[in-house]
């Protein structure tokens, strides 16, 4: 299929099959080889590349999960050209370089870039924005200390230029009426051509591809090809291809349909689009609930976060992802569109069994929402290896405790069954009880009638299931003024 | 000219009477700019005219021959242009310094995921989807999977020792310990996935490839291939992390080989991460047993470490898990015995510290208890067991200042505030406490060669076929030659990672800064002994400085007293007798301060500390890095890195770096890394010792003794799982 998108500055017209990752490409077509490739499914963030949307942010994104037509529009940085045009060093690479953060170097020039993001949106919080990158060589201070030196240094010149082109693209995109690129790639003059010719001719639709300009157009493409794959983020998809080698065909790129991505607060209700990432609904969560966005803070990395879509996670139905407990905790309602006929179902009723889901041929996630109330909401996070980890178990507690008297209990859990899923007995041995130590007890015993977790890899069911309960004891002795941040541990 | 030096004798120390001023200073590293700009090309970087893509096809079962597999239909996929199971193809990776092939022949497969096949296409796309299209049938034969039930165990002589009577100390000990300690099967989990690039120009092979030990390489990918090693031709000038994986020739080396030469073309073979997990070499698993015996004044009177670990049947690594138990403490009956259990699982070998990075867990955490059953503090029991002479040789130690690193590291990290009962330290969830344990890793020196040129500039060019693997080769050569010469290391040219140059060690076992740092230096006392002579004096009146010769009242700058032409000596450095007259390692002292939850079991590290002692430190930030790296493997093998492999068949779960948790940098707690001045005579001419594996020998077990005293749960299984704290709270 054929996109456009700016790359170091330069457009870029290409003709490319749809799943072809941008790390290939830029390694095997642009001998870009300073991306690389460290596992090839977004674990390690070697290949991490700065991309500028149509709001003018650059983010770092895993390259080797990205693929090429979630560019469309968009302006791609690479490690070899985030210098100043003097080719004076950025200035992480030079603090990188004096601060010994780099050993073997093939992890650094991912974390140079992912450093370079956030340089350029004067984040300091180092360790998070860098949680989505591995060194097995520095034991990671240096590289810490060298974020820190750079802080404050000036942003170069590029950060402006490509917000500038990400706008200008995304002006012209909204004006035009197909559901199709309005930089069309003069496929004749090869790779290489010159962008922003080609609005005069509408490209003919792709057999199997699609990148719909919004959610109608999308809601239609997807009634008449309800075998298609929906691609958000791709930070799930990418692995199948990557990892697993599928045939994905035929796909539809859903980042063109900003009207799903589109998060509304209003006094009685939350509404989530499908297509905000984990990036943005962290932003929403922090003042609502903050305990929500902690657990957001560690769902994969900034890398991962800035790709992946609430509705992916919710929509691949998967017993371990993070963002569903929390919400069928906060008592939200799933919101499915097939053409033009739209339906509404509890989020918890939507999980059916593993791999099933309550979603017919062709129906999409459009939204989730969910009612705005006091802040009640509980979220932990339980996982081998502190940041970047797959949970053994997610646990999220909403309850509201009015003149000492559980008012309202919803308990769901990640990990602890074939899909996310509400802890119904614990919650109904809380509700309308005192809200006391013989209740929560008497709670935690029930946690065993509503899950049988198994043993794997990343914990026995044993611990899985005492690790649960302990978890509810924790909310109650939060409530009760203990210090309980698994953060808190710095002497 | 070629200067052959021999280690012999101690030498005098030279490095502290020069006067450029720039050996142990905190150099960065030369190649740092090329490295943060992403321009430093790694092997798989190497695109060639012409060049084909190979993708390597894994074995599917446990154990078994391959029956047919079917070429034809894939060599009718597009752009495929051959399948390739030639039988020089290796079933594993070689060892470090094999300078032979290892067991070749992809039709017999011995573990699952063994490389079975070469497809070799037009594109790496294309290339991949035929290696996964590629039908093998097997004739599948059962195999052994579990090295805790296998039939067939070895006991290696080598690995034997029994001195005195183990059993009556035991027996007629004050206090004994004796504690079975198990530790996880490992990864290196290099960040570079191992590649190689291969072009034949009629004979001659050039391989651009991700390895060690070049020189030795070389000798394994001649001896694979049949031919000779003069037709061989490595380069490796950066390589992205090795930690033991890069050793010897691996699968895709030999493969990109085979094809290039039946091609015509060049071909690059690129592991997925999933195939280095899978073909390339680990760490065994471990099963120890320590047993100890103690006096009713705290000496220890007898030590035994026995220990199972696993590899394939017939192979001839098995890990030196109690290594520095022979040296390390006092004890005059002793016995350490070795099980190998034959697995049909990917080949174990090397990884960083082999030996101490397990067996230092086991030993360090049964002196903690042995400390505890006698009611003395961890540090002056070891303290009072420290012996005076090597207590199996006889031997005297060279340099050693164990007692001045935990004494160092005691008052750094306030050691004296620890309250010795378990349990007694609670904040909020968390129950906090903290523990030490010794570090100790052996010090291996091993020939290497280097040339160094003072040019018609008065600049200077080192080369030599050594390898930097994030080590600081680039930085630590370029100081020694700096400082010997006088010059400023801007005016020195490191050339590395190419067998057209002399000859180096590599690097692997912690040698490769004392080695090759050796032989540079060995070639630069040539060059000062020339240029003396050319200003007319003798070689001990010279000094140099800033591409200044000064010799009493003469003086002259280099570039003149080479201008007739460049100046270039060979240096050639040799282990000699100084090896055998004493016992040499590295030493130091690791603190660890830890919260352990107590609603979740989860374990995290609040603070770190090391002090070490390791000869002269060429560059106080590289091996300071090289310490701090080390510390943070330690808490991957405490708390997190654990290779999981299938009961049924042996293959990996855990293949890539989602399952298998190297530490994040939330794992690394503040680490803080102190050296002691020190100088080891009897180890090389530059007094220095090895430094990268150092930081990682014992620092696991400071850890779980930090775990100890936090919560009175004696843990020794690693990694420690949240269940193993949350089942006993």
């Amino acid at each position: 299929m054929e996109i456009a998108f700016v790359l170091n500055g330069a457009p870029v017209r290409i003709d490319t099959t749809p799943t072809r990752t941008l790390l290939d490409w830029l390694r095997e077509e642009r001998a870009l080889t300073g991306t690389k490739e460290g596992c090839n499914e977004g674990d390690c963030g070697a290949c991490t590349v700065i991309v500028t949307g149509p709001d003018g942010t650059p983010r770092a994104l895993n390259a080797c999960i990205l693929f090429l037509p979630q560019l469309h529009g968009k302006a791609v940085r690479t490690v070899e050209v985030i210098a100043g045009p003097d080719g004076a060093l950025h200035p992480v690479q030079q603090a990188m370089v004096e601060h010994h953060g780099s050993q073997c170097g093939f992890c650094t020039p991912g974390f140079v870039v992912a450093m370079a993001a956030a340089h350029a949106r004067g984040r300091t919080d180092h360790e998070d924005q860098l949680a989505g990158n591995l060194c097995r060589c520095t034991g990671y201070a240096p590289i810490l200390r060298a974020a820190r030196a750079a802080e404050g240094a000036p942003i170069p010149a590029w950060v402006a230029e490509d917000a500038a082109a990400a706008r200008n693209h995304a002006r012209q995109d909204t004006q035009a009426d197909d559901a199709h690129p309005v930089f069309r790639p003069d496929i004749s003059s090869g790779e290489r051509g010159d962008a922003a010719r080609g609005a005069e001719s509408p490209p003919p639709t792709a057999p199997d591809a699609a990148l719909p300009k919004d959610s109608d157009a999308l809601a239609a493409w997807y009634e008449a090809h309800p075998d298609a794959t929906l691609i958000a983020g791709a930070t799930d998809v990418g692995l199948w291809v990557t990892k697993q080698l599928r045939d994905l065909a035929p796909v539809a790129f859903l980042h063109r349909c900003r009207d799903l991505a589109r998060i509304e607060v209003s006094e009685r209700e939350v509404r989530i689009g499908a297509m905000a990432t984990l990036a943005e609904l962290h932003e929403v969560m922090a003042p609502l609930h903050p305990s929500f966005a902690e657990l957001i803070r560690r769902y994969g990395s900034v890398q991962v976060r800035n790709a992946a879509t609430v509705g992916g996670n919710i929509a691949n139905g998967s017993p371990i992802g993070d963002s569903p407990p929390a919400l069928i905790a906060l008592g939200a309602t799933l919101h499915l569109r097939k053409g033009d006929a739209r339906r509404s179902l509890p989020l918890e009723d939507f999980f059916v069994d593993y791999g099933k889901q309550d979603r017919a041929p062709g129906e999409f996630v459009e939204a989730v929402s969910f009612p705005r109330r006091p802040d009640t909401l509980s979220c932990q996070k339980l996982s081998k290896r502190f940041d970047q980890d797959i949970s053994a178990v997610c646990g999220c507690f909403d309850i509201a405790v009015e003149d000492d008297t559980v008012t309202r209990a919803r308990v769901a859990f990640g990990g602890m069954a074939a899909t996310p899923k509400r802890a119904r007995a614990v919650e109904a041995t809380l509700e309308g009880q005192p809200w006391t130590a013989a209740t929560v007890e008497a709670a935690m015993a029930r946690l065993a009638d509503d899950f049988r977790p198994i043993d794997d890899m990343r914990a026995s069911a044993g611990y899985r299931l005492r690790a649960a309960q302990n978890m509810l004891a924790r909310v109650f002795a939060e409530r009760a003024g203990a210090r309980t941040s698994v953060l808190e541990i710095a002497p | 000219m070629t200067a052959r030096f021999t280690m012999d004798e101690t030498q005098p120390r030279l490095l502290d009477e020069t006067a450029q001023g720039v050996i142990h200073e905190p150099m960065d590293r030369p190649e740092g700019r090329l490295k943060v700009t992403g321009c430093a090309r790694y092997a798989a970087e190497h695109v060639l005219e012409g060049m084909a893509e190979g993708v390597l096809v894994r074995a599917r079962v446990g154990r078994g021959r391959v029956s047919c597999a079917d070429e034809e239909a894939v060599r009718a996929m597009p752009g495929v242009l051959g399948v390739y199971s030639d039988s020089r193809m290796l079933q594993v990776p070689a060892h470090g310094g094999a300078g032979t092939a290892p067991a070749q022949g992809p039709d017999e497969v011995r573990y699952f995921g063994q490389p079975v096949a070469l497809v070799v296409a037009e594109t790496p796309q294309q290339a991949r989807h035929a290696a996964e299209a590629l039908q093998v049938t097997y004739e599948e034969e059962p195999g052994d999977f579990d090295p805790d039930a296998a039939g067939t165990v070895d006991r290696p002589d080598k690995r034997a020792l029994d001195q005195g009577d183990l059993d009556q100390a035991m027996a007629g000990a004050h206090r004994t310990v004796d504690v079975t300690c198990t530790t996880a099967p490992q990864h290196a989990a290099a960040m570079e996935p191992h590649a190689a690039v291969a072009v034949w120009e009629g004979d001659r092979l050039t391989l651009h490839g991700t390895l060690q030990m070049l020189k030795h390489n070389r000798a394994e990918l001649a001896d694979a291939l049949g031919v000779a090693e003069e037709q061989v031709r490595i380069l490796s000038p950066h390589v992205g992390g090795g930690f033991g994986s890069k050793l010897g020739i691996s699968a895709e080396s030999v493969a990109a080989a085979l094809a290039a030469r039946a091609l015509g073309r060049p071909v690059r073979v690129v592991m997925s991460r999933q195939q280095v997990f899978e073909t390339t070499t680990h760490r065994t698993a471990t099963r120890q047993r320590i047993r100890l015996a103690a006096d009713a004044d705290g000496r220890l009177t007898a030590i035994g470490h026995e220990d199972r670990v696993y590899n394939l049947p017939g192979n001839a690594f098995s890990e030196p898990t109690a290594q520095s138990t022979h040296f390390l403490y006092a004890g005059e009956n002793r016995r350490m015995a070795q099980e190998v259990a034959r697995v049909n699982r990917a080949c174990t070998g090397a990884v960083r510290a082999p030996g101490e990075a397990v067996g230092m867990l086991a030993l360090e955490g049964a002196m903690d208890e042995m400390a505890e059953a006698l009611g003395l503090d961890p540090i002056a029991f070891r303290k009072r067991n420290i012996p005076q002479r090597h207590p199996e040789t006889g031997q005297p130690y060279s340099a050693r200042a164990l007692a001045g690193c935990m004494d160092d590291g005691a008052r750094r990290f306030g050691w004296e505030a620890r309250d010795p009962r378990p349990a007694q330290r609670r904040e909020g969830e968390w129950w906090i406490g903290i523990g030490m344990a010794a570090a100790a890793r052996v010090n291996l020196v091993s020939p290497s060669r280097a040339r160094v040129t003072l040019r018609e500039d008065g600049s200077a060019l080192v080369e030599t076929d050594m390898t930097d693997i994030g080590t600081g080769t680039y930085a630590i050569l370029n100081q020694i030659a700096a400082e010997m010469l006088g010059l400023s290391p801007a005016r020195v040219e490191v050339r590395l990672g190419d067998t057209d140059l002399p000859p180096a060690s590599g690097s692997g076992g912690s040698m490769g800064a004392s080695s090759a740092g050796s032989s540079v230096f060995v070639a630069c006392r040539a060059l000062r002994k020339t240029v003396a002579g050319r200003l007319g004096c003798h070689e001990h009146e010279l000094t140099l400085k800033d591409g200044t010769a000064t010799c009493a009242n003469r003086r002259a700058r280099l570039h003149e007293l080479a201008a007739s032409g460049a100046l270039s000596e060979e240096g050639e450095f040799r282990p000699g007798t100084t090896k055998k007259q004493v016992s040499q390692a590295s030493y130091g002292a690791f603190f660890a301060e830890v919260a352990v939850n107590g609603v979740t079991g989860e374990t995290r590290v609040r603070r770190m500390d090391g002090t070490f002692a390791a000869g002269r430190i060429l560059n106080e930030k590289t091996a300071r890095s090289q310490c701090q790296g080390g510390m943070i493997w330690g808490i991957g093998a405490a708390l997190t890195e654990e290779m999981v492999f299938d009961p049924r068949d042996g293959h990996v779960v855990n293949r890539d770096l989602a399952g298998y948790h190297i530490p994040v940098n939330a794992d690394a707690p503040p680490i803080g890394v102190t050296f002691l001045e020190e100088r080891d005579d009897h180890a090389c001419p530059i007094q220095s010792k090895g430094v990268g594996e150092l930081g990682i020998s014992g620092a696991g077990a400071a850890i779980l003794n930090a775990i100890y005293n936090a919560t009175g749960l004696r843990l020794r299984d690693y990694p420690v799982r949240p269940e193993a704290i949350l089942s006993d709270t």
